[in-house]
């Protein structure tokens, strides 16, 4: 058997869990530029923000994994909470400032 | 060198109290999990803004679309924090080999969007009340 061919995708990437979790990762990154680019006309200076960061998080997800570190990524993961918490506040801000 | 045992490999198990990097499957799991949870986060922030930027005004009723939004923008911010915890909750019973805790937001999310939607009916039955009086 040759060790440099793959002969099940099962070897390398068992339940094919790499590849959901990348494939999350951009459903994610989708998410945000969705809602970044639906506030792009009335609220361009949230909008542009949020539209880079959905960028950045789509990178995020496709960027390999350290070895040696173990699979689990907690700054990234922070870093999601941390934007939404941060879309939050500015959501709360725009709906108490505007609209009454 | 770090001699780490094959992610899917068997292993003995260990000592109470004792941590190992589990399984990788679990791991893309538990993650898969928050991000899941994020954009639900994300879809109740920006519903919550929508609700209080983007409806008409409520006929008699000042201010009943912020009192429909911010409550959605507030229970958005709180999803991401909760899941954020269980997250890091799973990941530490994951590599203890302890069993996993029952998730809270799934009750948590419901009770509260039920709270929601029945205040959005009262208001829009208030609206309907006063302005047709």
């Amino acid at each position: 058997m040759s060790p440099s061919r793959i002969d099940d995708i099962e070897d390398v990437d068992p339940g094919l869990a790499r590849e959901r979790t990348e494939l999350a990762w951009t459903r994610t990154a989708i998410s945000f530029a969705a809602v970044g680019g639906a506030l792009l006309r009335s609220q361009p200076a949230v909008g542009i923000p949020i539209l880079a960061l959905s960028l950045l998080i789509w990178e995020l997800g496709r960027r390999p994994r350290k070895p040696g570190t173990g699979h689990a990524r907690t700054r990234h993961l922070q870093l999601i909470t941390v934007v939404v918490l941060g879309v939050a506040l500015t959501a709360l801000v725009i709906t108490l400032v505007t609209g009454w | 060198m770090t001699s780490a045992a094959s992610p899917t490999g068997p292993a003995a198990a260990p000592r109470p109290g004792e941590e190992r990097e589990p399984d990788a499957r679990f791991t893309f799991a538990n993650e898969r999990t928050f991000l899941a949870w994020s954009r639900t986060a994300l879809a109740l922030v920006v519903g919550g803004l929508a609700v209080a930027q983007l409806l008409p005004p409520f006929p008699g009723v000042p201010g009943a679309r912020h009192i429909i939004g911010i409550p959605l923008i507030l229970l958005g911010a709180a999803v991401a924090v909760f899941s954020y915890a269980e997250w890091q909750a799973n990941q530490r019973a994951l590599r203890r080999d302890e069993p996993l805790r029952r998730s809270l937001l799934p009750r948590f999310l419901a009770v509260t969007i039920a709270v929601i939607a029945l205040l959005a009916a009262a208001l829009a039955l208030l609206s309907a009340v006063t302005s047709h009086r």
